[in-house]
């Protein structure tokens, strides 16, 4: 077992007299001094999340990248075939499930009322989704949790606000902000497929102003293991 | 490994004959009687042969309203020599139990914490106060018949929306009906009670919002000029009833609550508890998995010993080492944001492996990190180790004894400081630790400034496992599992999103060494179920804060700082 024994050494005669404790010490603040600035200017400047960060959630809408179980799922809990541009939502509350906090979710779906001989008779649609985000833990499980890839986490993080009421977000704004997300990032963080893309980066590269708070040296992403590629 | 061996404690079978010896996944646990039980611990601790010279945890199963008897104590001792942990069980009869102050002063706290949550009473105890809740609050709130959200009792419509008149309801609004809130003169009883004797003319009230006690600890000293005579801490202030919480979600749905106990160091919190439950599955998690997990908790005790350095530091005033370490920090920081999402409250370990893979270059960013890391660490050491006002203020100030380690169950740095080698790294090999090469510091003294040259080599052995753990995984293959895979998915099943999944019944204590010293998850299920029985958290932060009032005596009332700031604990965790 490796032990290793640090203890104190005292002051010698001649780092006393002649103050080289503090001489050795001032060459590393003067080394800093001619250091560029590293500190980013928030919020005039602001360092772009990884694809990765868990900000505040949205729900996905039908885009033609559902994965392959999304029409079984929509069968199984007599969910009304959604349209392109419409929630991939199935109400199915797995995400409730999954939540350490599951109070903060409101989820309720109703049936269509339409006449029997309409082909969406007695089919079911979300029609209530909130989330009190002032509970949130923003651990993100439901995301994990979701079957059909709805309910993501965007990279907003900005989640202040006067009033408790502001906290909670309904289903359009949820819609709002992951069609928002989608459009801008979608491609970082997600396959054609909904997934997780497989070279999902550490953080987006195209980002400058995270050099400044890695003291402008930046490291280079390449892959991990021996058999990924570039 | 490290428990003791089911023969050696059927020997205590033997020899006694009344103790009950039980094994669960490799965890031994003996039962003895209510008046044997002194004796019993006496004859552990001071027997040669068996040595549990160490006091880790002691609290309080309930096993519910229904049951007679109702509570078991349970007391989890190591033995330094033969690097051995068991636990001592007994009846709690008549809600009463034995004080264990007389064998080991580290139970003070424990017990009073007991008192607290469960309502019961140690004889013999000197001062048994309440510990996280004020005195006068009426409940014991880890019994089984507590509700989780408390009992509202106390009207409160201040927190309420005005803004929009009075009429919001539900989950657009607090509710008018809160759970009891401790007054002024709550606090005043509270502050009487756990200082009954005042020696001298002044009690000096130091916290609970103050910079230097680094988060809301509210400290008593009783003070002779400048000296202390007489030191109490009152903590809780930031109780949020995690162990109550963890009885009371699924199990990977806690892991977001570990993060919020320590949260400099949240990766460690989830480490220890997914341990725990690990064990309690009894299953082996994928390769991979293990060695990000390795690295991982390394990056974050770097990231967690910078923070303490920085505010240590700038504690005793020298302001410019805190720019610097957060500047380190920031970049690890980076990493873990690029890698889990999240910055702080990370919720990246999993039961069963961790939720994802590393991203595209990772591995890249934390090799380019640890290659500038030395650089850094020695700036800082030429800034301060050599210092004269660093070596004054640090040296031969409150000295923590290898006595006090094993009587207080001090671990981590603190215990390391006074050269006692104790690392649950090394004890029990979990994870990738068995297969990494590294170092335990020791100090010679047990003053602060060997608790900080610790700390200082500490950071250098982490980068030495972090550079082991990146090599190693370098050789791996993107397509190696990063999460278990049950060979049968209906009599075992693990998610990722813990949907379904159920622990078996058992008993398991299972630790991890965490920057702020061993945090250990006690988890006691009754039967197969989707959430505990009993979880106990055994932070190290509150055994460690513990020995403070033993230290500062006889000290002036500056080192405080540097005593608080040396051990380093973290309210989220002291307060859980
Ligand atoms: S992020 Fe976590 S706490 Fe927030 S809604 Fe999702 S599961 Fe619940
Ligand atoms: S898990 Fe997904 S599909 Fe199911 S209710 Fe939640 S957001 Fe909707």
């Amino acid at each position: 077992m490796g032990v290793k024994k640090v203890g104190a050494k005292p002051q010698t005669l001649v780092e006393k007299i002649f103050f080289l404790d503090f001489i050795k010490g001032l060459k590393t603040t003067i080394k800093h001094l001619w250091k560029k600035v590293i500190t980013v200017d928030f919020p005039y400047e602001v360092v772009v999340p990884p694809p990765r960060f868990r900000g505040i959630h949205g729900l996905r809408t039908v885009d033609g990248t559902e994965g392959p179980e999304f029409d079984g799922w929509v069968k199984r809990l007599k969910i009304k075939p959604p349209e392109p541009g419409e929630t991939r939502c199935i109400a199915c509350k797995f995400c409730q499930a999954a939540c350490p906090v599951p109070e903060l979710f409101d989820i309720q779906s109703e049936k269509l009322d339409v006449p029997e001989d309409h082909p969406h008779y007695g089919l079911k649609v979300m029609t209530v989704f909130n989330m009190d985000l002032s509970k949130c833990t923003f651990c993100g499980l439901c995301t994990q949790a979701c079957p059909t890839d709805c309910i993501i986490m965007t990279d907003i993080y900005d989640l202040s606000a006067y009033t408790r009421r502001n906290w909670v977000l309904d289903k359009d704004m949820l819609t709002q902000i992951a069609n928002d997300f989608v459009a801008r990032r979608g491609k970082e963080k997600f396959d054609e497929k909904s997934q997780w893309r497989e070279d999902q980066k550490l953080w987006p590269e195209y980002d400058k102003t995270r050099e400044k708070l890695w003291d402008f040296n930046m490291p280079r992403l390449g892959p991990n293991y021996q058999d990924q590629t570039a | 490994m490290s428990w003791i061996s089911v023969e050696k404690a059927k020997k205590l079978e033997e020899r006694f004959g009344y103790p009950k010896v039980s094994e669960s996944k490799g965890v031994v646990s003996v039962e003895v009687p209510k008046d044997k039980f002194i004796e019993f611990l006496k004859f552990l601790k001071e027997d040669k042969e068996y040595d549990f010279r160490m006091f880790l945890d002691l609290t309080i199963i309930d096993h519910g309203e229904k049951e007679d008897p109702r509570f078991q104590g349970v007391v989890i001792l190591f033995s330094p020599s033969y690097q051995q942990r068991i636990i001592v069980k007994t009846w709690a009869l008549d809600e009463t139990l034995p004080t264990l102050t007389g064998l080991w002063k580290g139970a003070k706290w424990a017990e009073r914490e007991a008192w607290d949550m469960f309502g019961i009473k140690f004889e013999g105890h000197e001062n048994l106060v309440r510990m996280l809740l004020w005195e006068t609050y009426p409940y014991h709130p880890l019994r089984k018949d507590f509700p989780l959200e408390g009992i509202k009792d106390t009207y409160l419509p201040s927190l309420n929306e005005t803004l929009r008149g009075d009429s919001l309801e539900g989950m657009f609004n607090y509710d008018r009906m809160h759970t009891a809130l401790p007054t002024m003169e709550d606090l005043e009883i509270t502050q009487k009670r756990r200082m009954p004797v005042k020696t001298s003319q002044i009690v000096l009230n130091w916290g609970p919002l103050h910079p230097g006690t680094h988060g809301t600890i509210w400290f008593l000293f009783d003070l002779d000029g400048e000296y202390v005579k007489q030191c109490d801490i009152i903590i809780g202030q930031l109780h949020r009833g995690v162990e109550k919480l963890g009885e009371n979600v699924n199990w990977q749905q806690f892991i977001p609550y570990t993060d919020r106990m320590d949260y400099i160091a949240a990766i460690n919190e989830n480490h220890a508890y997914v341990l725990a439950a690990e064990k309690l599955l009894g299953i082996d998690i994928p390769e991979k998995a293990k060695w990000i997990r390795t690295m991982m908790a390394e990056l974050s005790r770097i990231n967690s010993h910078l923070l303490w350095l920085g505010t240590y530091a700038l504690d005793l005033g020298a302001l410019t080492m805190f720019l610097y370490t957060f500047r380190e920090r920031e970049k690890i920081m980076d990493i873990i944001e690029g890698i889990t999402g999240a910055r702080f409250t990370i919720n990246y370990f999993r039961i069963g492996g961790v939720f994802a893979d590393l991203p595209y270059g990772a591995l890249d960013a934390i090799e380019h990190l640890i290659k500038d890391l030395p650089e850094r660490i020695n700036d800082y050491e030429t800034l301060l180790t050599r210092n004269r006002i660093w070596l004054s203020r640090n040296k031969d100030v409150c000295i923590i004894t290898e006595e006090d380690v094993y009587d207080y169950g001090l671990t981590g740095a603190v215990a390391r400081g006074s050269g006692v080698p104790y690392d649950v790294r090394k004890i029990d090999k979990y994870d990738a630790y068995g297969e990494v090469e590294f170092d335990i510091p020791v100090g010679e003294k047990g003053d602060s400034y060997d608790r900080y040259l610790v700390r200082m080599e500490e950071m250098r052995q982490s980068i030495r496992i972090v550079e082991q753990c990146v090599a190693k995984l370098r050789k791996m293959s993107k397509n190696d599992p990063y999460f278990f895979q049950t060979p049968d998915e209906k009599k075992l099943k693990v998610t990722i999103d813990g949907r379904g999944m159920k622990l078996p019944a058992g008993e398991v204590y299972a630790s991890s060494d965490n920057p702020r010293g061993e945090l250990g998850f006690y988890i006691y299920n009754k039967k197969d179920g989707l959430k505990a029985h009993r979880m106990r958290i055994r932070s190290g932060a509150f055994y460690n804060l513990q020995v403070f009032t033993k230290a500062i005596i006889g000290r002036p009332i500056a080192d405080a700082i540097t005593l608080l700031s040396t051990i380093d604990p973290v309210v989220g965790e002291t307060d859980r």
